[in-house]
This record gives structure tokens, sequence and C-alpha cells, in this order.
């Protein structure tokens, strides 16, 4: 429950204080870059930003928050870093992110309003799962559903906004996963009947992995997003392993993937041809064609060097949509394997601050939740990251935080604030 | 000597990235900061936050003198599901919900068939449970006791 009594959030407070003196200097560096001169006006849209992160700050302490004060400074940094990136690659697009950016405030301030213990999502799991369902096949639906970029992952009406279902059904999922394992909790108790070392898996758990890989199967054939379905996947597969620490199950459930991309390659174009770029991205055919954008962010990648062209000085336009695939690309070209590393170390103190987060939640519910959405945001790193730099093949997940895109902001702010409400939770708990 | 237009902006360009870092030191100190404190924590979390103490039993029920942990929302009940499990056929299958709210420890009758008692009333809505009450369910009784 949150009482409101004004708290001090000092801690908070100074960390943001280091994020507004960053997004400054980038933001001033991209645009003196641009346009070849200083000019006082050009600081209006950092401090746009930063006085809606000021809001966000004064609203928790307003309401006597408790949970952690390391989570908002270093989401809202990577947001200010999309926002430089934003400014950059694709000035036109800045207010129409600007907006999305009070959108997301706003469900940030609104989720972590959600009474007392959060057990009302657990109450409604099953409501989660249909709704989860129904944003998942609503881009298949006639006259909203939207076809982009050969992905039909969209909804909207046109010329009006247009929303991405599958960012927000990632918590919804989540959610469900931690309400359905917390709830056989006693089957999970229990050690699994072994047929020699494979241990085989209670109904409970088996039906919803069969259940789980065929909507999966469903989003990569008529969605054809190869993106949406690994992390999907991927979500099931960590959260069954954290509920049961039972490795096989994990196995059993990557075993079944291969199976089902191996038929995928064979079956549908769309799969074989994200494979053969990522195999042979230098292929004569495919060098202008199918692999230019990958091929283009290879380049960007080789001109970064350890410092950088500098912000505003490098050449990442020259890559198709480069603000909401290849920013990791784009930000590397321009500071270098330095900047990189800094970008790469956000993520890193966020998910460990998320699992810490998870590991001190007072329920196996909270925990579960927690360690879900923690890593979320951890296999969105990876996978991005490693699909820009060829180690696996590029698939359409967005940079969380940082890449353009208002459905992933507003997802990506929803999920910072649910993991705060856990720790806040906890903080309560204990004291 | 003047300072030029391209240094200057080399200079900006300089200071984020030095930013960036500078933000990320702190982060990093603050982490090291709360897993310090966690170490401390961690050793008092093992012992649980309370627990409730068996003081009447039957013969296939828990035995007297057993420690049941709490946890902060804990439910109570003959079903296997309940973080409190107690094998009575008067307990209900989700009998009770004992929950650490704000620093004081609740009790609240869950619907169950046979009712829960506090100290040897029965309890209509939510009730403050204070350390050392007993709590009956079903032929059981409890006490709360802080973690050891």
């Amino acid at each position: 429950m949150i009482r409101a009594r004004p708290v001090a959030r000092l801690a908070e407070l100074r960390l943001l204080v280091w994020v507004a003196a960053f997004s400054v200097a980038g933001y001033v560096a991209v645009v003196a870059a641009a346009s070849g001169r200083f000019a006082w006006y050009e600081v209006a849209v950092p401090l746009a930003v930063l006085a809606i992160f000021g809001a966000l700050h004064l609203f928790l302490v307003s309401v006597g928050f408790q949970g952690d004060q390391l989570l908002m400074p270093l989401a809202l940094g990577l947001t200010s870093i999309g926002f430089i990136l934003v400014e950059r690659l694709a000035p036109t697009l800045l207010l129409q992110q600007l907006s999305w950016l009070v959108i997301a405030a706003g469900a940030f301030c609104g989720t972590i309003l959600i009474p007392r213990d959060l057990s009302v999502l657990a109450r409604f799991k099953y409501t989660w799962a249909f709704l989860g369902m129904l944003l998942l096949v609503s881009p298949l639906l006639p006259v909203i559903g939207r076809e982009i970029n050969g992905a039909r992952i969209w909804v909207g009406l046109p010329g009006i906004a247009q929303f991405e279902p599958w960012e927000l059904v990632k918590v919804a999922l989540v959610i469900f996963f931690a309400a359905y394992l917390d709830e056989y909790r006693e089957v999970l108790s229990t050690p699994p009947r072994r047929f020699g070392p494979i241990p085989v898996p209670p109904i409970p758990y088996l039906l919803p992995i069969v259940a789980m890989w065929l909507v999966a199967m469903l989003v990569m054939v008529f969605e054809k997003d190869l993106g949406a379905t690994l992390l999907f996947f991927g979500i099931f597969l960590a959260m069954l392993y954290l509920a049961t620490g039972e490795p096989f199950y994990v196995l059993i459930g990557l075993v079944m993937l291969a199976g089902g991309g191996f038929i995928a390659y064979h079956a549908f174009n769309h799969v074989a041809a994200r494979i053969d770029v990522w195999l042979a991205p230098f292929d004569s055919d495919l060098r202008f064609d199918q692999a230019y954008q990958l091929t283009q962010g290879l380049f960007s990648l080789a001109n970064a060097g350890i410092l950088g062209a500098g912000l505003g000085n490098g050449m990442p336009e020259r890559i198709p949509v480069v603000w909401s695939d290849f920013v990791f690309a784009a930000f590397t070209e321009e500071v270098g394997f330095v900047g990189a590393l800094a970008l790469l170390a956000f993520y890193l103190v966020f998910v460990y601050r998320g699992m810490l987060i998870a590991l001190r939640a007072p329920t196996t519910l909270l925990q579960l939740v927690a360690a879900g959405l923690s890593f979320i945001i951890a296999f969105q790193t990876l996978v991005i990251v490693a699909g820009n730099s060829k180690l696996i093949p590029l698939t359409g997940i967005t940079l969380p935080f940082v890449a353009y895109g208002g459905s992933s902001l507003v997802t990506n702010f929803v999920l910072c604030a649910l993991l705060l409400r856990v720790s806040d939770i906890t903080a309560r708990v204990r004291r | 000597m003047e300072i030029t237009f391209a240094a200057l902006l080399w200079g900006v360009r300089i200071a984020f990235v030095i930013l960036l870092y500078l933000f990320l030191i702190r982060a990093f100190g603050a982490l090291h900061r709360t897993l310090s404190e966690e170490r401390i924590v961690a050793t008092a979390r093992q012992l649980g936050i309370a627990a409730l103490v068996v003081v009447r039993s039957h013969a296939g029920g828990p035995r007297v003198g057993e420690r049941l942990p709490l946890r902060a929302v804990s439910s109570v009940g003959r079903d296997a599901g309940n973080d409190v499990v107690l094998n009575d056929e008067a307990a209900s299958a989700k009998h009770a919900v004992v929950s650490f709210v704000d620093g004081e420890w609740w009790l609240e009758d869950a619907g169950s068939t046979n009712g829960t008692l506090l100290n040897g009333s029965r309890i209509q809505d939510k009730e403050r449970l204070h350390y050392g009450d007993e709590v009956a369910v079903g032929r059981i009784a409890l006490r709360l006791e802080r973690a050891q």
C-alpha cells in the first residue's frame, strides 16, 4: 500500500543529475555537429526530456515510494541516449518520440499506483493470458492489422498512430507465467519421476510447453516475426527454468525450437532469407539487396574504432531504418568501443539490479515476475546487439529504452515500474 | 589563441563519454553499497521474518512445538499449495491468510467453513495480530512468534 507521505530519494536524485549532464552534452554535440554552430536554444529539447524525468522523480517522492533508487536513473539514462540518437538519425521523428515519452511516463505512474501487493495481477492471470493472446493475434485481423517491412506485427489506424501489440504482450506473458508457475508450486516441490536420467515433466508443465511452442510457431509463420518468436519462447523457457531449476525442460524446449526452426527454414521464404543473409551477407546476390542493411551496419561498426568517429561525425544514416533496428551500430560508430562498452554496462547494471530485486522479493510470485522482467531486458539487448554484429541472424527486436518506437518505450517504462513496485513491496515488508 | 568551433565540439563529445562513465561509476558504487548491506540482511533472512509455532495439535497434524515459517503473505489451510499446510479435516482447503503490511501482522479468514479463532474468539473481518497471539484453525492452535 502506498501512503502519501513524501520521502527523500537522494541517491536517485544524485544519479539523475549525472543523467542530465550527459544528456545535455550529447544532445548539444549532435546538434552542433549538424548545424555547424552552438546556439543556446538547442538545449530546449533535452531540457524538456529532463523535465519529464524530474517530474517522474518528484512523483515517486510525493507518493512516498520506497523502492529501488538505481533502476530509474539507469532506465532514464538509456532513454536519454535514445533521444540523442533520434535527434542524430531521424530528427523529424523527435516530436513524435517526445509525445510517446509523455504517454510512457503516464503509464509508468499508473503502474506505480497499482494497489497493494500486486496480487491483483495474479488473481486475473487467465484474463492476462487471454488479453495477451488477443493482442498477439490482433495484427492478423483485417482493417486494423498492418504489415510493415515484411512483418505483420502492427495494429493502427492509417495516418493516426500505430502500435506494436507484441511489445505489451511480453509483460502480460511474464505476469501470467509467474502466476501459473506459482500456482503449481506443490508440483514443483516434488521431484519429477525420472526415466533414467530424463525427468518426466508432470502434465501441468508439459501442457503449457506444447501450447507455447504452438503459439510461437504460429507467430513465426503468420506474423513473419522471427524476433518475437525467439523472445516469446525465451521468456517461457527462462521462467520455467527459474521456477523448477530443471535444465532438462529448457533442453526439450530448445530442441523443439530448433526442430521448428529447421522446418520453417525449408518451408517459409522469409525465415530462409534471414538465415541466408546472416550466413553470407557479402554474397554478390545479397550484398546490395536483402543484406544491404546488415552489411551497412557492419561497415558502421568497422568505422568505429576505440574512440569512434565523434557524435554527429559518422555516417550511420547510410544504414536503412537505422533509428529502429541499428541504433547500436549507429551509437558505436560515433562513440566507438568506449561508448558501446558504457552502453552495455548500463544494461548490465540494470539487469543485475533487477535480478537482485527478484532475489530479495518476499513471495515466489513477485520473485518470478521480477526475474522474468529483468530477463526480457537482458535477452532483448543480447539478441539485437548480437544481430547488429552478425553473431546471430538479425531479428526485429528493439534495443530496450534506446531504439526509436512508441510501443517499446511505453512497454519498457511499464516494465521498469513493475520492477520498482516489487522492490517497494520488499522494502515495506523488511522494515 | 582562439578556440575553434571544431575543438569545442570535440570537447563536448569527449565530455559526453566521460560523463557517461562518471554516471556508471556512481551507479556501480550504489550497487556495491547495497550488496554489502545485503550480506548482513541475508543472514537475518534465512531465519524468516516470523513463524507460527504449533501449541496444540492432534495425531495426524503437525507436531507440537514445530515452527512454521511465515512469508510476507502466507496462506494457511489444508491444501498442499498453502504456505502453511495444516493436515486437519476441520480446516478448509484455503482457510486463512496471515500478512505483514507496513510493520504490522494481520489475520484474515479466507471464507473457511469452520472459522478462524484469534485468542479464543472467532474473527469476523481482518484482525490485527500481535506476537504471542494464539490462532486456532480446526483442531490446531498456533502462536505467532518472532524469528529466532
